[in-house]
């Protein structure tokens, strides 16, 4: 039986490293005319697909390989991929069709048995993050649900009759925050900064390749890597499965998984002192004071914030505060204007001009 | 000489088969009170550690007799399979292969069977309810069947070898 595992748990992280070789997106396109090195059963988001939808795509998507973001299944409405900006579904007879209205449609059972694999038959083991709406599956990848929300005393307690599902495809791309990573380090200084994105214009990979770096060193300008605590309130910038992170973010790395922000902050500036704290999405009063707190302690803040534009980051109640205060060094603006991860503008954030 | 031969080996034979009948009780009476260990410590498994359920059967498997251990342990690898089966159907697997090993009545598989029905899908607490229902009942069964074996044990050791003498008689 242990031999049984072993071997599985090498499947699994000989999957994620080919699929975190995934070069730059622009490269991709390259990749699918040589001979592309990636199988799809090899992945292992195909692997927590049920069987019977397993069975249905694994000879028509191979094309798309490496570029799928989302997959989404819903009750009695057809399964969905997208990539980029383009959806796609699978007919019955196995082929790839971009008309919605032809797709196989999914049934209750189809779901069941995909929350049932997904959970590996035990609810009672994810309870939290069913909670939270939310699991992170090998490859670090992130399953969200919706269904019935069952609610104990006002709280969330589960949910239950779920009828929709969507798999967050996580990607690695290493070396993507290349371009970004003079702008954030100075010598040997680190710049507070904040990196302002509209959703899934890559912000989570692109910090992750930051803490990847800072922690590593960059050998380039002769950086040596320094302590980073990431704070991974949503298991995606490591997606921790069971332990082990499943991205690569650095040998100096500490993660706090699915740790509330404010708290994870403090947790780690207490116990692990690093030079550099790196976390997702702040926006809550309470994360705004320990940024400040951070700052006392003489630690380095990388963040990043939903919003489409500059603009729209210095009207927010919470975060306003820290622009006006001049807190970030360097504030960071994506977009997806030429494919993901554009890098639109860098401000200064100390005389909050353009750089 | 040769009479003497046979008569005892028939005698035997049947002796044979009787203690094997008496012995069925015993590895029941034994597999109802090994049950209920094992369901104690999936209890342990799903309440302190949250191990999900294929690991959990697994080391449950491992860790109690054989026999009774059939039952986690085909649950575990079905489930190991990760072929979309349910935890429901996997445990009816298990019941299966246990079955085989052990003699079970109809009700006693009924009661492993309805456990398996809330296995794995619900909260921590529900799990628990479960399988503190289930090993209540088992100690119930546990009980009955060893007034069975009391009962009949020995009926059936004593049974095999006197039909054997019977019938050495009437062959005399």
């Amino acid at each position: 039986m242990a031999k049984v595992f072993i071997n599985k748990d090498a499947d699994i992280k000989e999957s994620i490293n080919k699929e975190n070789v995934t070069t730059h997106p622009t490269e991709i396109k390259k990749s699918i005319i040589s001979v592309s090195p990636l199988k799809i059963y090899s992945l292992s988001w195909f692997q927590a697909l049920s069987p019977n939808i397993q069975e249905l795509v694994i000879d028509c998507l191979q094309s798309f390989i490496g570029e799928f973001e989302e997959i989404r299944l819903r009750i009695n409405q057809p399964i969905i991929f997208r990539t980029g900006l383009k959806e796609m579904t699978v007919t019955s007879q196995k082929q790839l069709t971009f008309n919605l209205e032809k797709g196989y449609l999914i049934n209750k059972e189809e779901i069941d048995r995909t929350v049932q694999l997904l959970s590996q038959n035990s609810l009672y083991a994810w309870e939290d993050e069913f909670k939270n709406g939310y699991i992170t599956i090998p490859g670090g990848h992130r399953v969200g649900f919706v269904g019935k929300c069952v609610l104990d005393k006002g709280n969330i307690k589960t949910i239950k009759d779920i009828s929709g599902i969507n798999y967050r495809i996580g990607r690695q791309v290493l070396g993507c925050a290349d371009k970004i990573i003079p702008h954030i380090i100075n010598n040997d200084q680190i710049y507070h900064t904040l990196i302002i994105s509209p959703p899934q214009c890559g912000k989570t990979t692109l910090l992750r390749d930051i803490v990847r770096q800072i922690s590593d060193g960059i050998s380039k300008i002769g950086f040596q890597g320094v302590n980073v605590g990431l704070v991974d309130e949503r298991s995606e910038i490591a997606g921790v499965y069971q332990g082990k992170p499943q991205f690569q973010i650095g040998l100096r790395t500490d993660i706090l998984d699915a740790c509330p922000k404010s708290q994870g902050m403090m947790m780690l500036i207490r116990s692990m002192s690093p030079r550099v704290i790196a976390t997702d999405e702040i926006g809550k009063k309470e994360d705004i004071d320990s940024i400040y707190n951070a700052l006392q302690a003489g630690v380095t803040v990388i963040t990043t914030v939903h919003g489409g534009n500059y603009e729209e980051i210095k009207g927010r109640p919470n975060l306003k505060e820290l622009i006006n205060w001049r807190f970030f060094d360097r504030i960071i603006v994506l977009s997806r204007r030429k494919g993901v991860g554009t890098l639109e503008t860098v401000i200064d954030g100390k005389t909050l001009e353009g750089i | 000489m040769l009479k003497m031969f046979g008569a005892f080996c028939i005698i035997g034979g049947c002796g044979y088969i009787g203690f094997k009948i008496a012995h069925i009780y015993s590895k029941r009476v034994e597999l109802f009170r090994f049950l209920q260990n094992g369901f104690s410590l999936l209890e342990t498994e799903i309440n302190y550690s949250s191990t999900p359920l294929p690991l959990a059967l697994e080391r449950v498997g491992m860790k109690i007799n054989k026999d009774c251990g059939s039952l986690f342990a085909k649950a575990a690898t079905m489930l190991h399979r990760k072929n979309g089966i349910t935890a429901s159907e996997a445990w009816n697997e298990g019941i299966i292969t246990l079955s085989n090993k052990v003699p079970l009545t109809k009700e006693e598989k009924e009661l492993l069977n309805v456990f398996g029905h809330g296995l794995g899908c619900s909260d921590k607490e529900e799990q628990l309810k479960n399988i503190a229902l289930t090993k209540k009942q088992l100690y119930m069964v546990e009980k009955s069947v060893e007034e069975e074996q009391k009962k009949n044990q020995k009926m059936w050791q004593y049974l095999g070898i006197c039909t054997g003498a019977v019938i050495v008689l009437i062959l005399l």
